[in-house]
């Protein structure tokens, strides 16, 4: 299976063509509002575009199950209009990988003790931990995640790296970060968007090269010691 | 809390039936030829079960309607469903189609789903309190359309309407309250058959959208069905508010779970919610019974303002 995105255009993005593999995985870097999450929403069909193809389904068209199965995408925020809706309950929703169980995918990213809570009562970063937990369960052939560090603490983002790194609960991963250490660590293929139009598609190791960093982070990021950082 | 209000529930819903201008005696219940069991099987009884599942539609359709437009103030009530209803009920008095008035409150109803969807599908964001500002001004627009009514009927004409938006329970015999169980069977049913859907409904469109659902075309069938069945409830009672608002929020505040756990809670508690006002409503003394619709609002405003407050 093959996810596939030609020639897509809107007010923000521009001529966006480029495949993904079934296994492969991916990191889309950018400024703010370049369109990562913009990209996102098409990719997964809750922007109708009708030009993606994933296999060869065009997935806004098609419903249920099936369409479930081929896509998932996890935003930065946990959305519940519901005010009594706990852990537990949210995660008995779209179960679709059998090979897990809702509480084994709680003991993974260690959030076991919240399963009574209710969504609305977690932390951001609890919140972003129940989405990702989500995603175990429901298992596509490709995850987007939309910033999935961005309100972790160390050790949590520690305990991602390894299971974005190992976990066979996912198949595809198509990861939207700002953390470039994580983004390099995890070595995966890198698109990195600039002036509405893909600027950047290959691998990890041509990336992040001090010389393409500081063309296209203007000097603001170091390759120092192995490390990916920020110039303050 | 639950407990307490179940037997409560029971109690009125036991005593409502026996009284009235007129008590009525246990003993002589099933004594045919006695008034009491007149009274108790051609007027109490089918009142009450009038009363009991017009007000389950009603909180029902406001925990859909709350759901589905995701704004705790969205009900039929609100958006203009309700008025339509009662409007097209007006012009049926007025053409004379007094004797179908059903069919056109039904007409009235569906009418308002139908323009809310399509100003709905214009915005360019869905946003839920424009929608609730589109159904003000609905209403708005079915109260003048009303006056308009009321300008040009004759005197009877007049009072009819003016009785029928008042809201009343007056009803004889059981020949209609067979189509409100039925439509109240329907309704339950079909909500309960979507569920699960209905619990990704109460996280958010995109969540559901990804886990398979076709939101809109759910969001269709549910509008669509509770419109029918608070169509049929108005055409027999007129408008009675503030149910479908004030029942789904009391019981979620006293049973603190999610909405799609409560779907016969909520129906059964707006029953007893409406029998109960239609019990106060016949026992005050008056020389007639006081409108369910006065005592709905007398009853459920302070105490909804109350559970606001403690909250």
């Amino acid at each position: 299976m093959l996810l596939k995105i030609t020639d897509f255009s809107n007010q923000i993005l521009t001529q966006i063509t480029f495949e993904l593999k079934s296994g492969q995985n991916l990191i889309i870097l950018g400024s703010n509002g370049v369109g990562k999450t913009t990209l996102a929403k098409v990719l997964c069909g809750i922007t109708p575009s009708g030009n993606v193809r994933i296999g060869n389904l065009d997935p806004s068209k098609i419903f249920g199950e099936k369409r479930a199965k081929l896509i998932n995408y996890i935003p930065p925020k946990l959305e519940i209009f519901d005010e009594f809706m706990r852990v537990g309950e949210f995660l008995e929703l779209g179960c679709f990988n059998h090979a897990i169980t809702i509480d084994k995918a709680l003991e993974i990213l260690g959030i076991t003790h919240l399963k009574e809570k209710t969504c609305r009562s977690l932390s951001s970063g609890e919140s972003q931990l129940l989405l990702i937990a989500s995603s175990l369960l429901h298992s596509a052939n490709y995850t987007i995640f939309d910033e999935p560090t961005a309100n972790l603490d160390p050790k949590k983002i520690q305990m991602l790296f390894s299971h974005f790194k190992e976990s066979h609960f996912l198949q595809s991963k198509i990861i939207i970060t700002h953390n470039l250490d994580f983004a390099y660590k995890l070595g995966f293929d890198i698109l990195f968007l600039e002036d509405k139009r893909v600027k950047f598609h290959g691998a990890s190791k041509d990336f992040f090269t001090q010389e393409n960093l500081n063309k296209l982070y203007d000097k603001s990021v170091g390759k120092i010691e192995n490390n990916i950082v920020v110039n303050l | 809390m639950k407990t307490s209000i179940l037997l409560l529930a029971f109690i009125v819903l036991i005593v409502a039936p026996f009284t009235g201008q007129i008590p009525i005696s246990p003993a002589k219940l099933f004594d045919h030829s006695t008034m009491d069991h007149q009274i108790f099987f051609d007027i109490r009884l089918p009142r009450m079960l009038l009363a009991f599942f017009v007000g389950g539609i009603l909180a029902l359709g406001g925990l859909i309607f709350q759901t589905v437009f995701r704004n705790p103030m969205s009900t039929p009530f609100t958006l203009g469903v309700a008025s339509g209803a009662t409007l097209f009920t007006a012009i049926a008095i007025v053409l004379g189609f007094g004797g179908t008035s059903s069919l056109f409150a039904f007409v009235g109803a569906m009418l308002t789903v139908i323009i809310l969807f399509m100003v709905a599908s214009r915005f360019k964001t869905y946003d839920s309190s424009s929608l609730l500002l589109v159904g003000i001004a609905l209403s708005f627009f079915y109260a003048a359309a009303l006056m308009v009514m009321f300008y040009i009927s004759n005197l009877q004409e007049s009072y009819e309407i003016m009785r029928f938006t008042m809201g009343s329970l007056d009803i004889v015999g059981f020949e209609n309250i067979y189509l409100l169980v039925l439509t109240s069977l329907f309704l339950l049913s079909l909500i309960q058959y979507y569920r699960y859907e209905l619990r990704l409904l109460l996280t958010s469109y995109e969540f559901a959208y990804l886990k398979g659902v076709n939101v809109k075309k759910l969001n269709y069938i549910l509008l669509f069905t509770v419109s029918l069945a608070v169509g049929v409830a108005v055409s027999l009672t007129g408008p009675i508010g503030f149910v479908g608002l004030i029942i789904p929020h009391i019981l979620k505040s006293i049973y603190a779970e999610s909405a799609d756990k409560l779907i016969v809670p909520i129906f059964f508690y707006g029953g007893v919610f409406l029998v109960l006002c239609d019990l106060v409503g016949r026992n005050l003394g008056t020389v007639t019974d006081v409108p369910i619709g006065v005592v709905t609002s007398f009853l459920g405003a302070p105490f909804f303002i109350y559970l606001l407050i403690k909250r």
